[in-house]
């Protein structure tokens, strides 16, 4: 293998592909790269097994071949690099040789005959989504996934399709989020009538999203999604991610969305997640409790916390409420992570009573209505 | 053959022909789901196995597939979900319970799975219990002493230490008392663990560099129960961080006990402030059973076992097996399985016939003179050759007449055949050693503690 490419580019595909690549006992071949000339350009590889990253970019090829090449060590070296036009790589006899102006090295690989076949689109495309939109959804979303193995249906990001919006969910039983893409039918693909009548709900490893995340970079534009047979592609600029999906059956939690409210309070973001976090500072463990006073005659809501140790706080936040005063109890970590991820610069705060699910949602600024699309539900502490 | 016999013996042929590693990541949860006119459809756990599997060990895959039926040509994989199946049953569940349940379920499911069976967190076989647990004049003390801790945390003695030979009950005792606890306040934090688990703990702690993690876990208990104790000596690091562990939960009233094969005094090589501290709180004892008490043990073992014996047959299993509980269970159990398998009624003939080995007068088989001398010069810790040798200093006065009264006790042996085996002294003097031991044995705990040291050694050797 001999073959010409830019700098800039190889430091791309290597940054892509790099980070799914572990320490594998069993297989060490799972923490290389698989680099790789194809139709004229190079393929970059790498998989864990659950998650598998292609990345092709174009080169100059001047001879055919394949080689895998530990990865930290590929990117240690190239990232370093002072910034150069061209990097030349040829492969020969299991060792890469690397050269960038005046710097080069020679990196010793495995056979390439034994890296893991990384699965293949079959079909074409489902649909696909914007993919700043879907980045800041998912950085809403993820907060709430379930650490704990003992559901690893809790672990993934549960994907509900329907014909003309899409729903992401994630919960760990204390708390959700969700928030509804809406779809148009340029974005569909030819067969996502045939799929969702087959298919409603799927599940997404958390791990595998947040890949995507950092592989989204800021110009991106659109994310094609294709799903078989228990698996789910993404394909973003050129880069091709090939996940599982998480077996299992995702609760069914819409119903525990309230459809009305008692009260609601409208108020700042900024200063809201600041009073937060200034009474979570009170609280005496880590599963401290701050509660929330909302005060109707006053228009205000009250936020304060104390402990035995430390002593009190309270902040008087002025807000707009309709509907009866309501006192209810948090743990103040549950609400700033429904709070942080908004854009918007103020929030609802909706409630029925002390012991049922209270939900926040964004409020748009310019017509002061609650926008529906996102939701935040956390259940307050009984007292 | 059926499909899943087929993929056991083909799986049993690859394995063979491929590394470990391969085989474990590629073949686990797979199975065939179809076989047809020589096609053959496997399931596969994920399109990387899939991918596998139909490229590169295609040809191994058929040649295994056709070593045990030849008609098979083709093989194809497919993705299935191998929890497809069990999942049937939780979703069922899933659907019943939405919405009301779901509803109030949520915020406690934290809870609820923590403290679902505080007997299996806590490590305790629910099997030991009080009631279960027969008293005589060997065990009174310590099972009173075990009783009073159960009612009184921390109060009553603290720390309570246990200590009796191999199968004497400390174990039930303790996990009774640690059942008890749990039966009266399910909310307290309890944790038996061997000495053993928790030296394995402390390394794998040590090794995660999560010490702090594990010292903060122990420091939340309200019952620290330790069994076998004694295998913490010679383990510095160990007995380090239990002594912190052993302060800290002392400080604040948190009930400790303990268990060993010895009192403190006699477990080598552990730490002076340790045993110190072992000594400080209440030490009970757990004695040989004596008849009365082992006859009452045959004849609750009996009555769990639903198995009936005669009064003279009970009578001539506990004289004969003397030593502990667990052996006389064991010939229970013998008896047990002997009456069945040949039909013939526990008369004490049979009985004698079928632990005929256990009990050949009273001693075990496949020990000799040259086994005592070498456990005695073990203990002692001289040469085999000095006790058979003339010296007469009092360091080795005394583990000669040590084992010459093993040799008696143990063997039956004659006393000019013990005097011929220890280097041909005179009959009169192993007749003396005997003696003097046996009469020293009554006023002398020690010595009685350093003979059951050496009489375990014996027959572990």
């Amino acid at each position: 293998m001999k073959l010409i490419c830019t700098q800039e580019n190889f430091k791309r595909a290597i940054f892509n592909t790099e980070r799914i690549t572990g320490k594998q006992i069993t297989l060490p071949i799972l923490g290389n790269i698989l680099l790789e000339t194809e139709k004229g350009r190079l393929k970059l590889s790498a998989t864990n097994l659950e998650v598998g990253v292609v990345s092709t970019i174009g080169s100059k090829i001047e001879e055919e071949g394949k080689i895998t090449i530990p990865s930290k060590l590929l990117s240690n070296f190239v990232t370093n690099l002072p910034t150069e036009d061209k990097i030349i790589l040829e492969a020969k006899d299991q060792i890469l040789k690397i050269s960038s102006g005046s710097y080069s090295a020679q990196i010793k690989g495995l056979d390439a005959h034994d890296f893991p076949i990384i699965p293949k689109l079959e079909n074409g495309f489902l649909f696909s989504l914007p993919a700043q939109e879907l980045k800041e959804v998912m950085s809403k979303i993820l907060v709430c996934i379930s650490l704990n193995e003992t559901r690893p249906e809790l672990t993934g990001v549960n994907v509900l399709f329907s014909d003309k919006e899409i729903s992401l969910a994630a919960t760990d039983s204390f708390r959700l989020a969700e928030e509804v893409i809406t779809i148009d039918n340029k974005e569909k693909g030819d067969n996502y009538a045939a799929f969702i009548a087959k298919t409603t709900s799927i599940i997404i490893p958390a791990s595998t999203f947040s890949e995507i995340l950092r592989i989204t970079s800021p110009e991106a534009n659109a994310i094609n999604i294709a799903i078989e047979e228990n698996q789910i592609f993404f394909e973003i600029e050129g880069v091709l991610i090939v996940s599982r999906l998480v077996n299992g059956k995702y609760p069914e939690y819409k119903q525990i969305i309230p459809q009305k409210f008692n009260t609601r309070a409208v108020l700042k973001k900024e200063d809201m997640s600041r009073a937060v976090k200034i009474a979570s500072a009170f609280t005496s463990s880590k599963s401290g409790e701050i509660t929330f006073s909302i005060n109707s005659k006053n228009k205000e809501v009250v936020i304060k916390s104390q402990s035995q140790e430390t002593g009190e706080n309270l902040t008087k936040l002025p807000a707009d409420i309709t509907g009866p005063d309501q006192e209810i109890v948090f743990n103040p970590r549950y609400v700033l992570d429904g709070i942080n991820p908004i854009p918007t610069a103020q929030v609802a705060f909706l409630v029925n009573n002390n012991s049922s699910p209270v939900v926040i949602k964004m409020v748009d600024e310019k017509s002061g209505n609650v926008i529906e699309k996102y939701t935040y539900v956390a259940m307050p502490i009984k007292s | 053959m059926t499909n899943n016999e087929l993929w056991q013996t083909a799986l049993g042929e690859i394995e063979l022909s491929i590394s470990k590693a391969n085989f474990v990541t590629w073949f686990k949860n797979t199975t065939i789901l179809s076989k047809e006119d020589g096609r053959v459809v496997i399931g596969v756990p994920n399109g990387f196995a899939k991918e596998w599997l139909e490229n590169k060990y295609n040809t191994y895959i058929i040649k295994a597939l056709q070593s045990s039926q030849d008609d098979i040509r083709e093989i194809s994989c497919t993705i299935y979900n191998i929890l497809e199946k069990t999942d049937a049953v939780s979703q069922d569940i899933d659907a019943a319970k939405a919405p009301s349940q779901i509803k109030t379920a949520y915020p406690m499911v934290g809870n609820a799975i923590l403290k679902e069976n505080p007997a299996n967190e806590a490590n305790l076989n629910p099997r030991y219990t009080f009631d279960n647990f027969v008293v005589g004049e060997n065990n009174e003390l310590a099972r009173a002493a075990c009783y009073a801790v159960s009612q009184n945390l921390g109060n009553a003695y603290n720390p309570l230490f246990i200590y009796g030979g191999v199968g004497l009950g400390k174990t039930h005792l303790l996990q009774s008392l640690g059942n008890e606890v749990i039966k009266k306040n399910p909310e307290k934090e309890i944790k038996y663990i061997t000495s053993e688990r928790f030296t394995s703990e402390l390394i794998d702690a040590i090794r995660s560099q999560r010490i702090d993690k594990f010292k903060n876990d122990y420091q939340k208990i309200d019952l620290l129960i330790i069994d076998d104790i004694q295998f913490l000596s010679g383990k510095e690091k160990t007995q380090h961080e239990f002594f912190h562990i052993f302060n800290a939960l002392y400080q604040i009233n948190k009930q400790i006990v303990l268990s060993s094969d010895r009192p403190p005094k006699a477990i080598p090589t552990i730490e002076e402030r340790l045993r110190s501290r072992f000594e400080g709180g209440m030490i009970a004892d757990i004695g040989q059973p004596d008849l009365e008490t082992r006859m009452a043990i045959l004849r609750t073992k009996m009555a769990e076992k639903g198995f009936y014996l005669e009064d003279d047959v009970i009578k001539f299993v506990a004289e004969n097996i003397k030593s502990n509980v667990r052996e006389l269970e064991g010939a229970l159990n013998r008896i047990i399985a002997s009456c069945e398998l040949n039909k013939r009624p526990p008369s004490i003939k049979n009985v004698g016939q079928t632990l005929s080995e256990l009990i050949s007068s009273g001693k075990r088989k496949g020990i000799h003179h040259k086994h005592i001398i070498k456990a005695v010069a073990n203990f002692y810790e001289i040469s085999d050759r000095d006790i058979i040798n003339k010296g007469r200093r009092k360091e080795i006065v005394r583990p000669r007449q040590v084992a010459m009264y093993l040799m008696r006790i143990e063997l039956n042996a004659s006393y000019p055949g013990i005097g011929g085996w220890l280097g041909g002294r005179d009959h009169t003097t192993a007749l003396h050693a005997y003696e003097k031991i046996n009469r020293e044995l009554e006023v002398d705990e020690k010595l009685k503690e350093d003979l059951v040291i050496i009489k375990d050694k014996l027959y572990s050797l």
